[in-house]
């Protein structure tokens, strides 16, 4: 209850800190009855096993006939259980230094997690405090180079905008991008914006649309997305119908974008279960560890996490921002690609995003962001990220001032110009292609210099949602695009987009972790495996990338005076 | 030919000997211009059982087993149309299916596409539904 | 002179609902708490008035309005998605006790929807007027501009763990099984003039 200043003189000081940025965001108690907090909950299960005939039936003390979907699957599909009850045995202090310890090697850890139990996890990562996360997540990440994935949206859905933002973004070094919709019926339009810009910049490039899943799944099997994230679970089984799903369905679903060749992860986080009012009194942690662990089981090569949508109910919970922290780790720990979040709003101070955002840049992750929002956070259609494109230049800075690599380059005002109006360019020459409605003279120059849709000539949007319709009405497929740019002459930008089409028939990116360079050579944890074992190993700059971060357009050359 | 482990990897760039497509061209043969001739279409931009199982073998070389069988199911999927993989997806999402429906669908899998690894994920997950109540209530 | 003016609510659960037949009929599903356990948004509107808005917009195309209420879930898109299959025209509106709305189809998957305001706080009366409005449209067959979506980026850190206390008091209201039901509405207004 606040005082009534009339009543209660007031301090000035704290008059001074109630203004502060940090006093907008939302902080409650904990709620353990309802899921309400993060690492640790009362009602959390003890860790325990049990194993007949090759099979468990016991998990975490309950017994196989009182299984849930969840239970089930795990305990058939994800634990090892020719080393589960040795692992089960192992102290979980032992396990937690293990992680830490450099003398010990990532596959070991590997081995030893794969015959443990939800539970078990849990009481593994209560152990760690941040930095040694972070240490553990420095040696347990998968892939050696660390990357970046970004979002590119706009509220209007102008594919003449979220082309020349796709484009920029690839210039600044984003390996993925993702896209979503503000109308649902523009998908297929804002899946080619991305497709076009990125592969304007470069090849290579991974492009998706977050849609709902059956929707998702059409365009990825019409080569206009390259792969995709947003298939949801959930820790808990009612929330995991809520979600429309099962470990059943999603398995499927994994199967049917890998026979599609496309790439795919899923997606969970804390605090899911408690905003979908699901938690059944767990803590966040726990949930979140029996997602991880479903995901291993499905046999999908990566998972997005770090809570995700959710990050204001962690956030808001004491020790919330470590459990984010940790489920990264835990992703980790299983051998699976992790897209380790930060890429929703979850606070007004600017300390307090950059404190949380530095647990995942400097250990490194697959993708520190998933995503960084490339575009004004007013135009970002996930409800904004954690730093947008006013923040880059504090991204690069800090780069350079720690010497980290966060997957991002500097970038000249001049190139950028040029980028963007390259892909508004081709924009309008694919539409005229396709017999879509017309882009004109003017919407290129406004995207060319544009910082947000508020810079954009207004489109026509019946027209353009009929024609976008007709994309997935009439199955316009991503050959189809490379090949109506090749005959008006765009040929790099085709022969690219080819590529991508042909990466499909190789699979080689369907792997754990997986990029694909601007040579077109897929860079995964098969041939690009995190061999960290402390100082001098692992991931370390090269020359030519430290120039790159070190040349920032802000810094002044002595030889100048 | 012996199996397949990460020296091989990426395929792309290591092996296109061994790829093709599932309508039997060459990776190597696959080319914008080919495809301005019109010599490729959309069917042959697809990945092949064959190259799926094989990277399901690279996976399991470096203890992946789940990312392996995944591929493998998938390699199972290939030559099922894209509306029926929608639709069996569908079948599978909660309330969607009867426990005699969800039968069938194995039972397709099995008959008609070879797809054993696909239908005994289905044919789990009618036992599954029925013991969790999430097989289709039907309205009156 | 000015007028203040409060609105009354009256909502009564009656029967089991039934699909219905009237193309021009667009179905509203509230949640299990509207109105009753709960009566405001998360920015504390009324919900007699976000109710009166939507039905407004519906009504002033000529569009037949049927509430019901939900008992089996809390989810938005479920919500909405069960308006839409029992509505004659196939359009439902889908509202949670938050403010939370959905426009849905029968003909579409759940979790897809023609039209979704997802940030309870930034919807405002007259939204919700537009989306009630854009509702009636739809069930005319007609080409429709969606309602435009604000987006404002940090309600999120505001209010996102208040949406969830919201919620989890709106799923304590959940009764498992039991179908939904028609709902009797009237509204009262009274006038006070103020000085």
């Amino acid at each position: 209850m606040k005082p009534s200043p009339t009543a209660v003189r007031r301090s000035k000081r704290f008059q001074v800190l109630e203004d502060r940025p940090v006093n907008k965001d939302g902080f409650v108690h904990e709620w353990p009855e309802q899921g309400f907090v993060a690492m640790s909950s009362p009602n959390d299960p003890s860790p325990s096993i049990e194993i007949q005939d090759g099979r468990i039936v016991e998990l975490d003390g309950k017994l196989r006939k009182d299984f849930d979907m969840l239970d089930q699957f795990i305990a058939d599909y994800t634990i090892d259980v020719a080393t589960a009850n040795e692992m089960m045995n192992t102290e979980s202090v032992d396990i937690a230094r293990k992680l830490v310890d450099i003398n010990v090697s990532r596959s070991e850890v590997l081995a030893i997690v794969k015959g443990l139990t939800p539970a078990k996890i849990v009481e593994v990562l209560n152990q760690l405090n941040v930095v040694e996360m972070m240490m553990a997540l420095q040696k347990m990440r998968a892939r050696k180079k660390p990357s970046n994935q970004c979002h590119v949206t706009n509220v209007r859905d102008n594919p003449v905008l979220m082309a020349a933002d796709a484009a920029e973004a690839a210039l600044r070094g984003f390996d993925e991008q993702e896209t979503t919709v503000g109308v649902v019926r523009y998908a297929p339009f804002n899946a080619l914006a991305l497709l076009v810009g990125s592969q304007t910049v470069r090849g290579g490039i991974l492009t998706q649309d977050a849609l709902e899943e059956a929707t998702e799944l059409r365009l990825a099997m019409l080569g206009l997305t390259t792969y995709a994230e947003t298939i949801s679970i959930y820790g808990t089984e009612s929330v995991f119908k809520d979600g429309d799903d099962t470990p059943w369905s999603k398995s499927f679903l994994a199967s049917a974008y890998a026979s599609r060749g496309s790439k795919m992860r899923f997606t969970s986080g804390t605090g899911s279960e408690v905003q979908m009012a699901g938690a059944e009194g767990k803590s966040m942690l726990y949930l979140e560890i029996r997602c991880i662990m479903m995901a291993k089981g499905a046999g999908v090569q990566g998972l997005q996490n770090g809570s995700i949508s959710c990050i204001g109910i962690p956030a808001a919970v004491p020790s919330g921002i470590r459990a984010v922290l940790a489920e990264n780790l835990a992703t980790t720990m299983f051998d699976l690609e992790v897209a380790s979040g930060n890429d929703q709003t979850f606070s007004h101070s600017e300390i307090r995003r950059s404190a949380k955002m530095l647990c995942q840049m400097l250990p490194g992750t697959d993708f520190v962001f998933s995503g960084y929002s490339a575009v004004p956070n007013s135009d970002n259609m996930f409800a904004g990220s954690n730093m947008d494109s006013s923040d880059l230049d504090d991204f690069l800075i800090i780069q350079r001032d720690m010497m980290v690599d966060g997957g991002l380059r500097p970038v000249e005002e001049s190139e950028v110009i040029e980028v963007r109006y390259q892909a508004a360019k081709t924009m309008q020459v694919l539409f005229d292609e396709l017999g879509f409605p017309a882009i004109t003279e003017e919407e290129i120059d406004a995207a060319t210099y544009a910082n947000s849709s508020d810079d954009m000539p207004k489109r026509n949007v019946m027209e353009d949602l009929k024609a976008a319709e007709s994309v997935l009405k009439e199955g316009i497929t991503g050959l189809d695009v490379a090949l109506a740019l090749a005959n008006r002459g765009y040929h790099q930008v085709a022969e690219r987009i080819f590529n991508m089409l042909k990466q499909r028939v190789a699979g080689d990116y369907l792997h754990t972790s997986a990029i694909i360079d601007e040579n077109n050579i897929v860079r995964s944890a098969v041939n690009n495996e995190n061999d960290y074992t402390g100082p001098g190993t692992g991931y370390r700059m090269s020359e030519e990338r430290w120039e790159e971060i070190k040349n920032i357009r802000q810094a002044i050359s002595p030889s100048e005076y | 030919m012996s199996r397949l482990t990460r020296q091989d990897y990426p395929l792309g760039q290591k092996r296109t000997d061994v790829l093709f497509t599932p309508t039997n061209k060459a990776y190597d043969d696959l080319t914008l211009e080919a495809a301005l001739k019109g010599d490729i279409s959309s069917k042959d931009l697809r990945i092949s059982p064959e190259t799926l199982i094989m990277q399901a073998e690279i996976s399991e070389s470096i203890e992946r087993d789940q990312l392996g069988r995944n591929f493998r199911r998938a390699a199972e999927l290939i030559s099922i149309s894209d509306e029926r993989i929608l639709e069996i997806y569908s079948a599978l999402r909660p309330n969607r299916s009867s426990y005699d429906e969800l039968l069938t669908i194995a039972d397709e899998l099995k008959r008609e596409y070879q797809a054993f690894e696909n239908a005994k994920l289905v044919e789990e997950a009618a036992e599954v539904y029925s013991r969790r109540n999430i097989l289709r209530i039907d309205e009156e | 002179m000015n007028y203040s003016y409060s609105i009354e609510m009256q909502m009564d659960d009656q029967s089991r609902a039934a699909k219905g037949s009237d193309p021009k009929e667009v179905v509203i599903a509230v949640s299990p708490a509207f109105g009753k356990a709960l009566s405001k948004t998360i920015v504390s509107v009324e919900h007699s008035e976000v109710l009166r808005e939507i039905i407004s917009g519906i009504e002033e195309q000529g569009g037949v309005t049927r509430v019901i209420r939900n008992f089996e879930t809390a989810d938005l898109a479920f919500i909405g998605h069960l308006a839409a299959k029992l509505s004659g025209s196939g359009i439902g509106i889908g509202i949670q006790s938050r403010g939370t709305t959905i426009i849905h189809q029968r003909d579409l998957d759940p979790l897809s929807n023609l039209e979704l305001f997802p940030q309870s706080p930034l919807i405002t009366l007259e939204t919700y007027r537009d989306i009630g409005r854009n509702a009636a449209l739809y069930a005319r067959g007609e080409n429709v501009d969606p309602v435009p979506v604000v987006n404002d980026q940090m309600a999120r850190p505001r209010y996102q763990a208040i949406a969830a206390i919201l919620h989890l008091k709106e799923a304590q209201e959940i009764v498992r099984g039991k179908p939904a039901v028609n709902v009797d509405y009237s509204f009262t207004i009274s006038e006070e003039e103020t000085v």
